[in-house]
């Protein structure tokens, strides 16, 4: 099999938590995010769900690009995704600060067995939540495939 | 609001994915793959000079189509996947959905409906498995 780097140095990042930060969603974010889906901004300050793509990320104290190089990326187009699994407690609002923390919770490579003859890759699990002053507003787990390219 | 197990949802249509959008959406996102926003990136993958639509604007064509049937606040859970994500500028895109699956939690009416994304009548680009709360009448 083609020498790839090796899992221990990928695996380090399980168990890393991001600084964690608050995050507002301003009228005018909320107003082209929504304008980019094709549809109207939502009444009463409700906040387009799609948000959750970016603001656990941004409000957690991370980056797209802090994740690639966590996971030791080989580049920006080795990287799939696997999934993303939200769950919506309240709908997010404008102008409302939120608490964000974030980690990866699990670590595992794939197809690296003698035999294998798909590409090797390292699954990377993100799990996020949003809290508000009262409670646990929303979560989102995201799943990133990390491909790896020989040495 | 009624809803069967079956029922196929009103679908939503993007009638052209549009560039201007994409390069917005990467500033918003702070995302800086230039698959996004640079159509000479793109076509030396192969794909020609058209750039590639992120995946968070596919998502939202599937929940402008929820949110149109059964109300703004609707969404509970989304389990997204990606098989073949690959949206291209110009592109006519339509998000169509199914209930599969109708009962009650906790006194609200709730349904479970399969979503997905369609091009040219190609299945499989993006997918969600949703838990949405019904309006009541």
């Amino acid at each position: 099999m083609t020498e790839v780097i090796s899992f221990e140095q990928v695996e380090r990042a399980e168990g890393h938590i991001f600084p964690g930060g608050k995050y507002s969603i301003q009228h005018w974010e909320n107003f082209l995010l929504t304008a980019c889906t094709g549809a109207d901004v939502m009444q009463d300050g409700v906040v387009h769900p799609i948000a959750l793509f970016h603001v656990p990320i941004l409000g957690s104290g991370t980056t797209i690009a802090e994740m690639f190089a966590l996971g030791r990326a080989d580049s920006d187009m080795s990287i799939s995704i696997e999934s993303y699994d939200w769950q919506l407690f309240n709908p997010l609002k404008e102008d409302t600060e939120y608490d964000i923390q974030g980690k990866i919770t699990d670590v595992t490579r794939h197809n690296d067995k003698p035999g294998d003859t798909a590409p090797v890759y390292d699954r990377i699990v993100f799990d996020f939540e949003v809290h508000d002053d009262y409670s646990l507003v929303a979560s989102s787990t995201v799943i990133w495939h990390y491909r790896r390219e020989p040495i | 609001m009624i809803a069967n197990e079956g029922d196929k949802l009103p679908p939503w249509t993007m009638d052209s994915v549009s560039p201007e959008r994409m390069q917005t959406m990467a500033a918003i996102l702070r995302d800086p793959n230039p698959v996004h926003w640079d159509r000479k990136s793109v076509a030396q993958l192969g794909l020609g000079e058209r750039c590639i639509n992120q995946g968070p604007l596919g998502v939202g064509y599937m929940v402008n189509m929820l949110q149109n049937w059964a109300g703004e606040n609707c969404i509970k859970r989304m389990f997204i996947r990606f098989p073949n994500p690959i949206i291209l500028d110009g592109d006519h895109i339509i998000s169509k959905g199914v209930v599969t699956k109708i009962y009650q939690h906790q006194g609200f009416d709730m349904a479970e409906v399969e979503t997905w994304l369609e091009r040219d009548g190609e299945r499989g680009l993006i997918e969600a498995t949703v838990t949405l709360q019904l309006p009541r009448d």
